[in-house]
């Protein structure tokens, strides 16, 4: 009797062991053979292209890395180029989200393309967390599925202002901005204004706004004007690629006053339009930053910049490779910790989970300090005010969007 | 500031003007416009930068500029346009358009969608006539468009190849039973057009000191208004409007803003089709200008 359940017992017990282990097996060959497709859109051609293949680089290193790590799905990136048109940014988030059934998308870049991208993936219902808009309001309009890992220009301003004002004594300023990009506009024609009057800095022409037309060469009436002025600063809101232009006919009409500007201005390009003349501007992440995770970025990055055809060979990863980086690297997080199937058949309750898991993220571990999102959908993040002259950017003040209800950086 | 605001628009006037002819002579004689045209300016401004970094002389720059782009606008005539001579003539304008976007991602995917920045200025010096700076580069912008108008003026005027592009302009057909290759006329005419398009690259180039591969869009637009402003058969006309242009322009955003540059400059332009279609230097053969 006594043998016969001894029997009885180890056939159990090698049932329940092989049941285990095949289940096991089981397990291990569904997560080898999952797959989550994820989305991009980058700027790879038109005005921005240099932003767009630094990105498209970026992404396919981390593709790599991803995959090479191992340890559950595999991923695939998906990149699409929206030129910087918003028309097409739109088509490229229907076509990722209908057609490629990706789970969430990174981007797009511009804000002009954020503002008519945004709608259309609430309407789809995936999360969309573009790495450069930084124009006010353009995710909090499209709440819940829109995010930005991006600080709203007005939050950095407060910060980048003041500095500007007691290092180089400044008491009046004239204004110039690019009246054709949508985060320059808002800066040079609302925020600035604001934040020099809360300041007490006279606008030399503030009923007399300087303005010029992306793709502009020849900027030589406005600097002209701007020289007229003779004033203490200048605030120059554009990108940098306009920048360098404004920065150069300074230079050419012997106005060497220092600029101030928004993250728009960020670049080494920038600093080699006049390195006599001192910038000063915010950013979350630059190539020199020191910090153990944005210098191991900086390191595996360059040289795959460097590597890419048609990039410069001296070209460093710029904040929005960083932004962009952080925010894959979220969306895998958030596959790895909110049980994320990848099933077909899942799709729309995977897309929630990712939205979920950003709307409460707190303390992700970025290349510049932990990162959360506030009620708006844009970056709770440290930043930093920069100066750059004499051809580098330097550290001038850390500070971080903070957000009531939320935890800081 | 008037008198400073004068000089940045005869400068830019000046660009304008070498572009407008590079469009006058294929528009004038062909009666093609040329839509590639802008981005042989963008080459010649990439050509010319690539010298300077190469350390050599401005002059050296300017002919590399003048010759790249000149080359380059042999290839558009014999690709782009000369399989569609006979074609309605939308179809080569079309193709000339397909082949500008062309060669502006051929510079993206080359030299980067980044400003490509010279380190210092080619022609550091500058003088003070009273409130009036003008840059050494400034004066040699205009001093180089005066020289090579002269030098356009005399090819087309003085020379028999300038006659035979004449005689071409007037009738092609009569020209043809007279003996004149309307081919080695076109390829003349696109190789010149090629010549003042890159000059005008290389100087304003080395004004700015910045060039970008999307430069040439918004310049071709203008020199376009400018070449309409100025008479499409005539090809001098360029040569009064380019600067009365820049002067408007600069003028405009200086005591307007920009934000109505662009209404101002293309208004101009609509003012001058309704009210003298035929430019103001045009001739009375209003019917090749309506060929655009």
């Amino acid at each position: 009797m006594a043998s016969k359940w001894k029997s009885s017992c180890a056939t159990a017990v090698v049932a329940a062991f092989a049941g285990t282990v095949i289940a096991c097996a089981s397990a291990v060959a569904q997560n080898a053979a999952r797959e989550i497709a994820l989305g991009a859109i980058v700027p790879s051609s038109g005005p921005f292209a240099e932003w767009g293949r630094t990105n498209t680089a970026t992404l396919q290193m981390l593709e790599k890395q991803l995959n090479a790590a191992g340890g559950g799905a595999k991923y695939r990136i998906v990149i699409m180029d929206d030129g910087a048109r918003p028309a097409q940014a739109t088509n490229n988030l229907r076509k990722l989200a209908g057609d490629d059934k990706v789970l969430a998308v990174a981007g797009p870049l511009t804000s002009s393309a954020a503002e008519v991208t945004f709608p259309v993936a609430n309407e789809m219902k995936v999360v969309a967390t573009s790495q450069a808009s930084s124009k006010p309001g353009v995710a909090k309009l499209n709440r819940p599925w829109a995010f930005r890992n991006t600080i709203d220009e007005g939050v950095l301003g407060r910060t980048t202002v003041p500095y500007f004002k007691k290092t180089f004594n400044i008491k009046s300023v004239a204004i110039i901005y690019d009246a054709k990009d949508a985060t320059a506009s808002t800066v040079g024609s609302r925020i600035m204004p604001a934040l020099m009057k809360e300041n007490d800095i006279a606008i030399l022409n503030e009923n007399d706004p300087l303005s010029f037309n992306t793709g502009d060469l020849d900027v030589s009436a406005q600097v002209t004007k701007l020289k007229s002025l003779n004033p203490d600063g200048v605030v120059v809101s554009a990108d940098y690629s306009q920048g360098v232009t404004v920065i150069r006919e300074m230079k050419r009409q012997g106005l060497i006053k220092p600029v101030v500007g928004a993250t728009q201005l960020i670049s080494s390009a920038i600093l080699k339009a006049a390195p006599e003349i001192p910038i000063v501007a915010p950013a979350t992440f630059y190539a020199t930053m020191k910090s153990e995770n944005a210098e191991k970025f900086v390191k595996e990055l360059t040289p795959v910049l460097r590597g890419t055809s048609g990039l410069p060979r001296e070209i460093e990863p710029s904040m929005y490779d960083a932004n962009i980086y952080e925010i894959i690297s979220m969306y895998v997080d958030a596959v790895k910790k909110t049980g994320v199937t990848g099933k077909a058949e899942d799709l729309e309750a995977d897309r929630a989970k990712v939205r979920d898991y950003m709307t409460k993220l707190v303390g992700f571990a970025g290349l510049g300090g932990p990162i959360g999102f506030n009620d708006d959908g844009d970056a709770i993040k440290a930043f930093y005010i920069v100066q750059g002259q004499n051809g580098a950017w330097e550290t001038k003040v850390r500070g971080c969007s903070t957000a009531p209800g939320h935890a800081g950086c | 500031m008037l008198l400073q605001q004068l000089v940045n628009g005869l400068t830019l006037g000046a660009v304008y003007t070498l572009i407008a002819l590079s469009f006058s002579l294929v528009m004038g004689i062909l009666g093609v416009l040329n839509l590639a045209i802008a981005e042989l300016f963008m080459l010649g401004a990439y050509f010319g930068f690539a010298a300077i970094l190469a350390q050599l002389p401005l002059p050296v720059a300017l002919l590399g500029g003048m010759l790249g782009a000149a080359l380059v606008a042999i290839v558009v005539q014999k690709i782009a346009y000369e399989p569609l001579r006979n074609a309605p003539v939308v179809t080569p304008m079309l193709s000339t358009l397909g082949f500008s976007i062309i060669l502006q991602n051929v510079a993206t995917n080359v030299w980067g969608s980044d400003p490509l920045q010279l380190p210092d200025e080619v022609l550091p010096g500058r003088f003070t006539l009273g409130p009036v700076s003008i840059s050494a580069m400034q004066l040699t912008v205009i001093g180089a468009t005066v020289v090579l108008v002269a030098i356009l003026a005399f090819v087309v005027q003085k020379t028999p190849a300038g006659r035979a592009l004449r005689a071409v302009a007037e009738n092609r057909d009569v020209a043809r039973l007279l003996g004149v290759s309307a081919t080695r006329v076109t390829l003349l005419a696109f190789a010149l057009s090629g010549v003042m398009a890159g000059a005008g690259g290389v100087l304003i180039g080395m004004h700015y000191a910045v060039i970008t591969p999307y430069m040439g869009v918004d310049i071709g637009l203008k020199a376009i208004a400018v070449m309409v402003v100025g008479g499409t058969t005539r090809i001098w006309g360029a040569l009064v409007a380019g600067p009365l242009i820049g002067v408007v322009e600069v003028m405009t955003v200086a005591y307007g803003g920009s934000q109505v540059r662009d209404f101002v400059v293309y208004g101009f332009m609509i003012l001058i089709l309704l009210l003298r279609p035929q430019g103001i230097l045009g001739g009375s053969r209003a019917d090749q200008g309506q060929r655009v």
